[in-house]
C-alpha cells in the first residue's frame, strides 16, 4: 500500500521500499487504483464516508498475502479502525478483520515477518529517529526501526530527546490550528538540530511532510528521510 | 430540590441501557476482614525489622527525621533536644492514655510548657481552650496507629484524647511508635482499615483517619518545592524498640 | 469560565497564549518537570501497570452498580450523623450550599481545592450572597487574589512566575515581598492560619467516597484539607457522583497510583479519610457534615459515548503530556477543565456543541491515553465527538465541501489521478527550489511556516509500470 501522501509526494520512498523488499527476496505487487486509507475522513468525524473508502480499499487488497505500508498511521487505520467502521455489515467486517491481520507497517514487516534484523546499505550519516505517534502508541512499535537503523554500518543512530513527542502534524490539525502545530514542530526541530544528526528519520509520510517542511523552510542542514531511504539509498533519495 | 429517589431513579434509567455492554469483575478481597488482619499481624511479627528499615528509608526520603530509642523513657530526651534546637517552648501532646507517656512530668520542669489533650467528652469550653492551646503549640506529639513502610507514611486515627490538630497546627510534629504498628504495604493497610471498620468493639472514637507522608508541602509556585505551608514544616518519628 | 473570554474564538485565544512569553516559559518548565516526575515514579514501580488495570476495572464495575453504591454511601453517612444532599444540576448544588450558609449564619467559608466547586462557580455565588469564600490551597489562593480561574487541574497557578506572585501579594496584601517561593509560602501560611480558625464553614470537594464505610477521602499536600475539615463548625463536601468507590481495599488501589500520576509522589503529604461529623469523644471536628452528591450531566454518560470520562481521577497527567496544552496552557481552553480530559468533561457538562472547536484541538497523538492512570481512551472519544459534531451539521460549509470532495477523490481512482495531474499544473507558480510555499486558502495556513513538497513529477503509480519491469536492482 503506497498511501496517498506516499503516492503523490514521496514516490521515492515507495521506490526505496520496493527495491529493499525485492533485495530481500520478496515478490512485490502493486494493486492499481489505490487512493487513500480514509484516515483524514475518519479523524475528522466523517465516518460514513470513511467507511466507503475502507470498503473500497479492502476490495483492492483482497487477494494480497501481506500488505506492507510505509506509514505507521495508515497501517494503524487499517489494522485498528476498519473493522469498527464496517461493523454493521458482518461480511465486510470479516473482510476488514482479515485485511487487518495481513497488514504491516514496513519496519514491523521486515523485523517481525521476514525476521530481518540487519540490512546492508550504502547509507552514511548520523541519524536521529522520531517515533511517529501512531506507530509508537497505536501499533506499539519503537524497537524495529531502531534495530534496522543500528544495523546499517555507515549509520550512526543518536537518540532524539523527546523522540516520543508528537511532531505536530495530526492531519487536518496542522491546518486547523497551524500556529500550535508550528510551535510543536519548532520544539521537534530544535531537538533534532541539537543532536548534530544529518538526518531525521521517521516511518510516516505525515510526520515527514511536517518535519521536512519545517526543516527546509529554516534552511536546516538536517534532512528528513523515511526509514526506507536509509535502508535503500541508491534509489536516489 | 431533587430527592434521593429521583436522583437514583435517573441513574437507574441510564444504567438499564448498558445491560450486556460491559463486563466487570469485582476486585478480589478477603471475605473475613478479621482473619486477613490476623494474617498481616502474624507476618509483621516476623518481618518488622525489614519493614522498619524500609520505613526509615522512605520516611527520610520525604524529609522526615527518624530517631530510634530503646525504651519509652528515652522519648522525652529526644523531644527536649528537638525543642531546644527549634527554640520551642510550647509542647502539646495527645492525652497520656492515648500516647502511653505523660510528658508533663518528664518535660514540665525543663522550661517547656507542656499541655495534653483532654480526655473523655470535652464540653464546648474545654474544646475552645484546647483550640487556643493547639494554635500556640510549637511542637505536637502523637502516637501512631500504623507506620506504613512502603511510602514512609504514618496513619493516625483521631478520637478521644487524640485530637486531629496535634499533628497539624504546630510547626513540628513528633510521632512515637513501636514495632506493633509497622505494616509493609498500602495493600496491608487496606486490610487493617477493613478490619477496623467492621469490628464494633474497635469502633473509632474519632471521625478522621489521616495518612501523613512527610511535612506539609506545595509546589504551586513555579513547581518549586516548599515545606510547611499550612501543616507542620518538620516531622519526626521516634521508634521505640522495647514493647 | 467567563463569557467574555469565550466570545473570543478559540484560535485567537490560542494565538494569545502562544504570544505570551511568561506563559510559554512557565508552561515549558512545569509540564516538563511533571512529565519527568511521573516517569521516574512509574519507572521504579513495576506493579504500576497492573494497578492501573485494576483501577480501571474498579471504576467500570462501580458504574455497573452505581445506584447501589450511592445508596450505601448515603446510608452510612447518615448513620454516622452526616447529611446527604442530591443535586441534579450545578445550580442546585450551589443553592444547597447557599441555603446552608443562610440557615447556619455563615459569613466566611474556607475552601480546600475543589474542581467540582469551580465547575459550578460556587465562589461567585457565595460572594453574591454575602458570604466570603477564602481559597486556602496556595495555588487557588493566588488565583483568587488575581481574580483568575485555575489553568491546570492540580496546579492552578502554574501559569504565574514567582515574580508575578510576589507582585500580586504585594499589591493585594500590602507590603513588599521577595520573589522567593519560601517567602511567599510563609506569607500565605500566616494570612490563612487565622482564616482557618475563624471560618464558620469549610468547603471541600472529594477525591473519592468509600460506599462501604461512608468515608469521604481528600488527597492534599498542604494541610489545608485537614484544617478545613476539622476547625470550622460545618463541613460541606461537593462531589461528582462518579467519585464513589465500593471499599477500603479499592481505595488503596487508587491511592497507589494517584499521586504518582499527578506529581510523582508515592503518596501526597496528606490523605484524609473523613467519616461523619465530630464524634462525642472528640475535641475537634465539625458539628455538621454535609455531602452534596452532584450529577450535572454525568448520569447521561453512563450509557453514553463519554462514559469512560467518568473514570477520571483529576490527576492532570494528560495535561502535562498534551502537545496542545503544553503550548497554550489552561486558560485558552476557556472552560473549567482544560487539557485533553477537559474537552471531554466540557462536552459532558455543556453538550457537544460547546466543544466544536476544542474537539479539534488535538493531533490525536495518544500521549494522554498513555499516561492516564485509568487508561481512558481520550483520542477515541475525541474522534467520536467530532463524528457527533459532523452528524449534527456543526462543521462550517467550506469544510464539509472539502471533505465531501476528498471522499469523492478517495473512492475514484480516475479522479485521484486527474487530481494529481491538475495539481502539478496548478502548483507551478508556487514552486521555489523544489518546494512549495505561499499557497492560497487553507493551504496557506501550512505554508506560512512550513514548506510543502510539490506533487511529484511522476507519482509512484505512474512509476510503477517501469518498476514492475525492473528486476535489475542496481538501477534507480
Amino acid at each position: 500500500m503506497i498511501t496517498c501522501l506516499g503516492d503523490m509526494f514521496f514516490p521515492e520512498v515507495g521506490v526505496a521500499m520496493v527495491t529493499l523488499l525485492r533485495r530481500l527476496g520478496v515478490t512485490v505487487e502493486f494493486p492499481p487504483g489505490q487512493t487513500c486509507c480514509g484516515m483524514p475522513l475518519f479523524n475528522s468525524g466523517y465516518h460514513h464516508d470513511a467507511a466507503l473508502v475502507a470498503k473500497r480499499t479492502i476490495g483492492l487488497f483482497a487477494g494480497a498475502e501481506h500488505i506492507v505500508v510505509p506509514s505507521g498511521s495508515c497501517a494503524w487505520m487499517v489494522k485498528t479502525e476498519y473493522a469498527g467502521l464496517l461493523k454493521d455489515d458482518p461480511a465486510l467486517k470479516a473482510a476488514a478483520e482479515s485485511m487487518a491481520k495481513r497488514t504491516y507497517e514496513l519496519s514491523q514487516f521486515l523485523v517481525g515477518v521476514l525476521g530481518v534484523t540487519s540490512v546492508e546499505s550504502s547509507f552514511r550519516g548520523k541519524v536521529a529517529y522520531h517515533d511517529s505517534c501512531h506507530l509508537l502508541r497505536g501499533l506499539g512499535e519503537s524497537r524495529a526501526p531502531r534495530t534496522l537503523l543500528r544495523s546499517v554500518k555507515g549509520c550512526e543512530l543518536v537518540e532524539l530527546p523527546g523522540s516520543d513527542e508528537c511532531c505536530g502534524f495530526g492531519g487536518s490539525f496542522s491546518v486547523r490550528l497551524p500556529e500550535v502545530s508550528s510551535a510543536v514542530l519548532d520544539k521537534k526541530i530544535a531537538n533534532a538540530e541539537g543532536t548534530g544528526a544529518d538526518c531525521l528519520v521517521a516511518c510516516d509520510a505525515g510526520c515527514l511532510m511536517q518535519m521536512g517542511g519545517g526543516l527546509t523552510r529554516r534552511g536546516s542542514r538536517v534532512r528528513a528521510l523515511h526509514l526506507a531511504q536509509v535502508l535503500a539509498p541508491e534509489t536516489g533519495a | 430540590m431533587t430527592t434521593r429517589a429521583e436522583f437514583l431513579g435517573s441513574i437507574r434509567q441510564e444504567m438499564a441501557k448498558t445491560r450486556g455492554l460491559f463486563d466487570a469483575s469485582p476486585v478480589p478481597r478477603s471475605a473475613d476482614a478479621r482473619q486477613a488482619e490476623e494474617v498481616v499481624r502474624r507476618q509483621m511479627l516476623e518481618r518488622w525489622p525489614q519493614a522498619l528499615e524500609r520505613f526509615r528509608e522512605e520516611y527520610e526520603g520525604v524529609a522526615g527525621v527518624f530517631h530510634r530509642v530503646s525504651s519509652i523513657g528515652e522519648v522525652p530526651g529526644v523531644i527536649r533536644r528537638i525543642a531546644h534546637e527549634r527554640r520551642a517552648k510550647n509542647v502539646l501532646s495527645w492525652h497520656p492514655g492515648a500516647l502511653g507517656l505523660d510528658l508533663r512530668e518528664s518535660l514540665g520542669c525543663e522550661g517547656l510548657a507542656v499541655s495534653v489533650a483532654p480526655d473523655g467528652h470535652p464540653d464546648a469550653a474545654a474544646r475552645a481552650t484546647h483550640r487556643d492551646v493547639a494554635a500556640r503549640a510549637e511542637i505536637g506529639v502523637t502516637g501512631v496507629d500504623w507506620a506504613l513502610a512502603e511510602t514512609g507514611t504514618l496513619v493516625l486515627v483521631s478520637g478521644t484524647g487524640r485530637p486531629r490538630s496535634t499533628s497539624l497546627l504546630p510547626a513540628t510534629h513528633v510521632a512515637v511508635f513501636g514495632r506493633d504498628s509497622l505494616v509493609e504495604s498500602l495493600e496491608q493497610t487496606g486490610v487493617m482499615l477493613e478490619a477496623l471498620h467492621v469490628d464494633p468493639a474497635r469502633s473509632m472514637s474519632g471521625a478522621v483517619i489521616n495518612f501523613i507522608t512527610g511535612p506539609s508541602r506545595t509546589a504551586d509556585i513555579e513547581l518549586t518545592l516548599t515545606r510547611g505551608v499550612h501543616g507542620p514544616k518538620e516531622v519526626h518519628a521516634i521508634f521505640v524498640e522495647s514493647r | 469560565m467567563s463569557d467574555a473570554s469565550l466570545r473570543t474564538p478559540f484560535p485567537q485565544r490560542a494565538h494569545a497564549a502562544l504570544e505570551d512569553a511568561h506563559l510559554q516559559e512557565a508552561l515549558g518548565i512545569a509540564t516538563t518537570k511533571f512529565i519527568g516526575l511521573r516517569r521516574e515514579s512509574f519507572a521504579g514501580f513495576p506493579e504500576g501497570e497492573a494497578l492501573r488495570d485494576r483501577a480501571r476495572a474498579i471504576k467500570e464495575g462501580t458504574l455497573l452498580q452505581l445506584d447501589r453504591h450511592l445508596e450505601r454511601l448515603a446510608d452510612n453517612i447518615e448513620r454516622l450523623g452526616g447529611h446527604v444532599h442530591w443535586a441534579a444540576t450545578g445550580e442546585e448544588a450551589r443553592d444547597i450550599v447557599l441555603r446552608l450558609c443562610r440557615d447556619k449564619g455563615v459569613r466566611m467559608a474556607v475552601k480546600s481545592k475543589s474542581m467540582a466547586t469551580e465547575e459550578i462557580e460556587l465562589n461567585e455565588a457565595l460572594e453574591a450572597a454575602g458570604v466570603k469564600p477564602v481559597e486556602t490551597d496556595l495555588g487557588e489562593y493566588i488565583i483568587q487574589l488575581a481574580h483568575e480561574k485555575p489553568s491546570h487541574i492540580i496546579a492552578p497557578a502554574i501559569h504565574k512566575t514567582k515574580g508575578q506572585v510576589a507582585d500580586l501579594f504585594s499589591k493585594e496584601l500590602g507590603g513588599r515581598f521577595e520573589a522567593d517561593p519560601e517567602v511567599l509560602t510563609a506569607v500565605a501560611r500566616k494570612e490563612l492560619r487565622q482564616k482557618f480558625l475563624e471560618a464558620d464553614m469549610g468547603i471541600t470537594g472529594a477525591n473519592f467516597a468509600v460506599a462501604e464505610t461512608g468515608t469521604i477521602v481528600l488527597v492534599t499536600n498542604e494541610g489545608n484539607g485537614r484544617m478545613v475539615t476539622s476547625l470550622p463548625r460545618i463541613h460541606v463536601a461537593v462531589m461528582g457522583m462518579e467519585k464513589v468507590i465500593p471499599t477500603m481495599t479499592d481505595l488503596m488501589v487508587f491511592l497507589a497510583i494517584l499521586a504518582r500520576s499527578a506529581t510523582g509522589q508515592k503518596l501526597s503529604s496528606y490523605t484524609t479519610l473523613v467519616r461523619g461529623p465530630r464524634q462525642p469523644g472528640e475535641t475537634e471536628g465539625p458539628e455538621e457534615l454535609h455531602l452534596i452528591l452532584m450529577d450535572n450531566g454525568r448520569t447521561r454518560q453512563i450509557a453514553g459515548t463519554l462514559r469512560e470520562a467518568l473514570y477520571c481521577l483529576r490527576c492532570g497527567a494528560c495535561l502535562n503530556v498534551c502537545p496542545v496544552y503544553r503550548q497554550i496552557g489552561g486558560h485558552a481552553y476557556g472552560y473549567t477543565y482544560p487539557g485533553p480530559i477537559g474537552i471531554l468533561l466540557t462536552a459532558m457538562l455543556k453538550g457537544a456543541a460547546s466543544v466544536k472547536d476544542l474537539a479539534h484541538a488535538s493531533s490525536l497523538c495518544g500521549a494522554c491515553k498513555d499516561v492516564c492512570p485509568v487508561r481512558i481512551d481520550i483520542p477515541r472519544m475525541l474522534v467520536d465527538l467530532r463524528a457527533e459534531l459532523q452528524r449534527k451539521g456543526i462543521a462550517s460549509w467550506p469544510e464539509r465541501v472539502i471533505f465531501r470532495f476528498a471522499r469523492r477523490i478517495m473512492t475514484s481512482p480516475g479522479l485521484f489521478r486527474l487530481g494529481a495531474r491538475l495539481g502539478r499544473v496548478a502548483q507551478r507558480p508556487f514552486v521555489r527550489s523544489g518546494r512549495l510555499s505561499g499557497l492560497p486558502l487553507f493551504l496557506g495556513q501550512w505554508t506560512r511556516t512550513r514548506d510543502l513538497p510539490p506533487i511529484a513529477s511522476r507519482t509512484f503509480s505512474e512509476r510503477w509500470p517501469g518498476l514492475r519491469q525492473t528486476k535489475d536492482l542496481d538501477r534507480p
